[in-house]
């Protein structure tokens, strides 16, 4: 097809793009036009981090108490007044390096299943690929979170623990939680607008997997015959990965590491599939 | 000849009405995933809309409340995909469907500014370099750095307005912008609205008002429950849509004049909603002398009686509007005019009596409303074309009377040469 050119000289040798609306709705992955909005992925970003830190040293500042609150309950009831085991490190440190790849988890889950909910004011006014949504939301978690792992190395630093080059693989190691958290928040964000039950569900998930990983406890306690299926839990190897990096604990690497890690991979790939599948509806569901 | 700039054929969209059929799980699988789609629920919010637009042109698009038209922009922006049709649009989009859509309340202007712009379509740099230009639009100088949330709600619209306008797009999508704002910056606005046509591209936006879409639109569309009824020229656009609104034409071709006066309107539909408990339950076009009649004479008397049945309206009004076949506002008699009346309740009858007819016409429409007088007026019930009735000029001007298209008022004058 040929493409027009306007007569005015300021849009003198500019070709027309050419936008086709019609029903049917492909089944790409819709990374192309992430791309091509990439900068409107940047503002967004901006957005939601200048109006999380606009109250600036309040905000920074809850959100490094917060995970270190509930350091200190897990560290009375389950280092102090249980005594679980926690395999010869100090138990605030072996609880924290749990925590925080799971705290990211969760927070991108929460915040990329929630995304086209939140967002219903403008995506129901404006056209932009939605999948920016999650997107942006992910990575402004990951920043957050990011100011709680420094609070990590501090206190490791604090307790004689000097983290040795192994940390600057600990941002690798943080895309394993956000992939996974974004695979289950992209197959259910469309639903999510309608089905607001779903929530619940997520919760009751979240909580089972906070237990069913080792952060309170230490893997060890775990019966072997369960091992191989315990360790499928993509978040169990984020934690023996942060262990291993910023405490020195031993890591082992079996396979179902490389199972978990396809699992995390096929969850995010399909979840891009069914979110650029759904999210066009969702507009009207809503 | 250039291709059009946008070319919409056989374009429609259905919802599927969640409410009937059994259990709500069983409704939001349905929505979902389109399984036991029955035809009893689906709804068509718009249907089989064809339209061809060449760069440069402005169409209005007019309808009431729940005709489509915002379901028509919201498709082609592309927030929501159509069932059937399609809709090419040859160019960059820039869309307004809602004004300050995007704004967060805690970022500056400026910033906000900076990040409508870019939902907007505009890439960063444009929108710096223009960045002086929509502020001095806007009128908010010395607000630019104060979150927006500390705006009134007249800086918020003017801001948001701006950045829309500055927008170098080929297609600009404009839902009812032109209700915002006082009246200087409605000026600004068309006069913007005006120079963005010019510089050839398309412009499409959505209006209640059919003068705006005359003044400022070269084609017209006219939308009514979901149906394209109407294409053409700006004008006659307006023209059908007010008869649309005012249900002018509705009676058919019958002689006024041989229908009977008096006219139940309890089931009639609402002006611009619906009536759950209508107010005005009739009308009666008299003589001075009490026949029933619809037929008139200028400079004769002529009494309006309008039945109502309410509970307790404590401080009523009713209005009278004249209307011509176009939906010209001819005449408005409020009852507010003479004195306040007392407070209706149960069933009764009011009255309008005009001393002396000034106007004349084959054909005048008549409107209805009454409503509270609280702070404002506050309308609680109308009816479009509640009767019509013929006035005619007879000799009221004489015996030499005035040739077709003189208007519709008829005055007397005295002449001499002095």
């Amino acid at each position: 097809m040929s493409e027009i050119v306007l007569p005015t000289d300021a849009n003198a040798d500019r070709h027309l793009q050419e936008t086709i609306v019609e029903s049917t709705h492909g089944w790409g992955l819709g990374l192309v036009q992430v791309w091509q909005y990439r900068e409107l992925l940047r503002v967004l970003l901006w957005r939601g981090l200048a109006v999380r830190y606009r109250q600036m040293a309040l905000g920074v500042l809850w959100m490094i108490l917060e995970p270190l609150a509930q350091i200190g309950i897990m560290f009375v009831i389950f280092g102090l007044v249980l005594r679980l085991p926690s395999e010869g490190f100090p138990y605030p440190l072996f609880v924290f390096s749990g925590l925080v790849p799971f705290l990211l988890f969760r927070k991108a889950l929460d915040s990329s299943a929630d995304c086209l909910r939140e967002n219903m004011g403008l995506i129901s006014k404006v056209y932009f690929p939605r999948l920016l949504l999650p997107i942006s939301a992910v990575v402004r978690d990951a920043v957050d979170v990011t100011v709680n792992l420094l609070v990590l190395i501090l206190l490791s630093l604090t307790y004689g623990y000097i983290p040795g080059p192994a940390v600057l693989l600990l941002p690798f190691v943080m895309l394993i939680p956000i992939l996974a958290a974004m695979g289950i928040g992209l197959w259910t964000a469309s639903l999510l607008v309608r089905l607001r039950d779903l929530r619940h569900l997520i919760g009751i998930g979240v909580q089972i997997l906070m237990y069913g990983s080792p952060i309170i406890y230490s893997p060890a306690q775990v019966p072997a015959a369960l091992m191989p299926y315990y360790q499928l839990n993509p978040i169990y190897w984020s934690i023996a990965f942060f262990r291993w990096a910023l405490l020195g604990r031993e890591l082992i690497i079996t396979p179902q590491f490389y199972i978990s890690l396809a699992l995390v991979i096929a969850l995010s790939i399909s979840g891009l599939f069914i979110f650029n599948r759904f999210e066009r509806m969702s507009v009207d569901v809503q | 000849m250039s291709q059009p700039s946008v070319s919409v054929t056989g374009l429609g969209k259905s919802y599927r009405l969640p409410h009937r059929g059994a259990g709500q799980f069983r409704a939001h699988l349905k929505e979902f995933f389109g399984l036991m789609v029955d035809e009893n629920d689906v709804f068509w919010a718009l249907r089989e809309i064809d339209l061809e637009l060449a760069p440069g042109d402005i169409i209005g698009i007019l309808g009431k409340n729940g005709s489509g038209k915002s379901t028509f922009l919201k498709l082609l922006s592309g927030v929501t995909a159509p069932t059937t049709g399609r809709a090419v649009l040859r160019g960059r989009i820039g869309s307004l469907l809602e004004v300050g859509a995007g704004f967060h309340p805690d970022l500056t202007g400026r910033e906000n500014i900076l990040m409508n712009g870019s939902l907007l379509g505009m890439a960063q740099q444009e929108i710096r370099s223009r960045l002086d230009e929509i502020i001095d639009f806007a009128g908010i100088e010395p607000f630019i750095d104060v979150p927006v949330k500390r705006y009134s709600s007249g800086m918020y619209v003017r801001l948001a307005y701006a950045v829309a306008s500055h927008l170098d797009t080929d297609i600009l999508i404009l839902d009812e912008v032109l209700a915002v704002g006082d009246a200087e910056f409605r000026m600004k606005s068309l006069d913007n609205m005006e120079r963005i046509a010019r510089g050839g591209r398309t412009i499409l936006f959505v209006s209640h008002s059919p003068q705006s879409v005359t003044n400022l639109c070269s084609t017209g569309m006219v939308l009514s429950a979901g149906r394209q009824v109407f294409l053409g020229s700006a004008r006659e656009a307006s023209t059908h849509y007010m008869q649309l609104v005012h249900r002018i034409g509705e009676t058919g071709s019958t002689d006024i004049a041989q229908m009977p006066a008096l006219v139940d309107i309890r089931e009639r539909e609402g002006f611009d909603r619906a009536r759950p408990e209508p107010v005005l339950t009739s009308i009666e076009t008299l003589r001075m002398d009490g026949t029933s009649t619809r037929q008139f004479r200028t400079g004769e008397g002529m009494r309006i009686r309008i039945g109502y049945r309410t509970t307790l309206m404590p401080a009523p009004y009713f209005t009278v509007f004249f209307l011509d076949t176009n939906g010209n506002r001819v005449m408005t008699l409020y009852s507010t005019h003479s004195s306040h009346l007392a407070s209706i309740r149960d069933r009764g009858f009011v009255e309008c009596v005009i001393p002396e007819l000034r106007i004349y016409g084959e054909e005048f429409s008549i409107m209805v409303e009454c409503g509270l007088i609280s702070r404002q007026l506050e309308s609680v019930d109308c009816v479009p074309n509640a009767t019509n009735v013929r006035i005619e000029l007879d000799d009221y001007l004489g015996a030499a009377g005035l040739v077709s298209n003189q208007g519709v008022v008829a005055q007397r004058s005295a002449w001499a040469i002095v």
